[in-house]
């Protein structure tokens, strides 16, 4: 995948993802060209419990009233896979690679089936999660870098990241108000030990490293998701505003013929 | 894509299960198939080469690797002989390239050959000719082997476990 330093700086104004924005990371999937999509790839990362599903409920629904064609599409949500992933969740004879492979798979299938119809048609595809949780907890589990980066070389740039951050303490709070704390959420396959909160802090403290480290390689916009809803949903439709229609925010030159 | 990573999901299940134990106790193992299947059917349905082997570079090299080279017409020959229905993937029915599942497999399975072709320079495979009699594939396997496993006669043989990949 393509570090910012060998990434030129992007002339799209807010399109913080870099001229590689709308492209593969990577190598790609060879028999599947998408240059030139109209559609958008806007990725909603963050931990278990950060609140990503409900700032994208709110994205979707201000986008849809501004006229655009919105899809959403999130991890482990492929017709192919779904099943097969909560079947061996359950059967304990996941290993990391299985893990890895099987996410991949999915991922690829939400990639070939949504993901690029969605884009070639013009929708803006709103990502809960992306490749980035997968690399986060792979990373976490000892999978080797390079390999994963190698493997998801066939993932599609997207044209914004968002991430939404958080301190373990917050979301420990969070999550136990809500639903509770779960076996894989806790990392309890990493055998931490007995204690599920004790393993959640662990796991989550390390997940967030990883999260963390990725921000400068993948172009992450930072958002504190310790405020409250409201504040973080108008900081998100700020900047993807921006991004989506960049002529609002300066009124369009009329001799220069500049292209926004 | 999917068809790829499902493969080798799978190959890293039976990898991690069912090759390494055996091998760290000093057992043979038998792999019917190997990464090398991946290699050129996923580069026939499109996959990037290099793309597949970095994905498969968890796996462990063989040892010695055997390729079975026949020409497709006598693959079709065989094949048409014992059973009537062609499988689906088999034939590369997927990729659409022919309604008739014969002319399908024809069509798909010579272009995986022509991958193999490349595989056994990359990968300094041994061909066996596959066109020969059992008899004389199997001298010539047997001839190959002995040349990386010191066969003792006489012992207890050593534990064997045969792996099989369906297709």
């Amino acid at each position: 995948m393509t570090s910012p330093s060998d990434t030129p700086e992007s002339d799209e104004p807010g399109a913080n993802g870099g001229s590689i924005a709308g492209r593969y990371y990577g190598r790609g999937i060879p028999y599947l060209s998408i240059n030139d999509y109209p559609g958008k790839l806007i990725a909603v990362e963050g931990t278990d419990g950060v609140g990503r599903s409900i700032q994208i409920q709110l994205l979707r629904e201000w986008l849809e009233v501004r006229g655009y064609g919105v899809i959403e599409t999130g991890w482990t949500r492929s017709q192919l896979m779904q099943p097969t992933i909560e079947l061996a969740k359950s059967s304990n004879t996941l290993n990391k690679l299985t893990f890895v492979l099987l996410y991949a798979t999915d991922f690829a299938d939400r990639l070939e089936k949504e993901i690029i119809p969605a884009l070639k048609a013009g929708f803006i595809v709103l990502s809960d999660r992306y490749i980035f949780t997968a690399l986060a907890r792979a990373g976490v589990r000892g999978v080797d870098r390079q390999w994963l980066r190698n493997l998801y070389g066939f993932a599609i740039a997207p044209h914004m990241v968002f991430y939404l951050n958080v301190d373990v303490k917050t979301l420990i709070g969070r999550v136990l108000e809500s639903r509770g704390m779960d076996y894989w959420e806790s990392g309890m396959d990493l055998k931490h030990g007995d204690d599920i909160y004790d393993s959640f802090r662990t796991y989550q403290n390390r997940l967030l490293k990883e999260y963390q480290s990725m921000a400068d390689e993948f172009h992450f916009r930072v958002l504190d998701a310790r405020r409250p809803v409201d504040r973080i949903q108008d900081e998100l439709r700020k900047q993807v505003g921006a991004f989506l229609e960049p002529v609002e925010k300066a009124p369009e030159p009329v001799l220069t013929g500049n292209k926004v | 894509m999917t068809f790829s990573l499902l493969h080798a999901t799978d190959f890293a299940d039976r990898l991690l299960y069912k090759i390494i134990p055996p091998l760290k106790a000093g057992m043979i193992v038998l792999a019917d198939r190997y990464a090398y299947t991946a290699f050129a059917r996923d580069a026939t349905r499109g996959v990037d080469r290099q793309w597949v082997r970095e994905l498969y570079s968890f796996a462990v090299r063989p040892d010695l690797a055997l390729y079975f080279r026949v020409p497709i017409d006598v693959s079709v020959e065989r094949l048409m002989a014992r059973r009537v229905k062609l499988k689906f993937y088999e034939a590369g029915m997927d990729l659409g390239w022919s309604t008739n599942p014969v002319e399908s497999f024809r069509m798909f399975q010579g272009k995986v050959l022509d991958e193999y072709d490349h595989l056994v320079d990359e990968f300094g495979m041994e061909v066996v000719d596959a066109r020969s009699s059992i008899t004389t594939q199997q001298r010539t396997v047997r001839a190959l082997i002995a040349q990386h496993v010191q066969l003792r006669r006489g012992d207890a043989p050593a534990g064997e476990i045969t792996h099989d990949e369906s297709v």
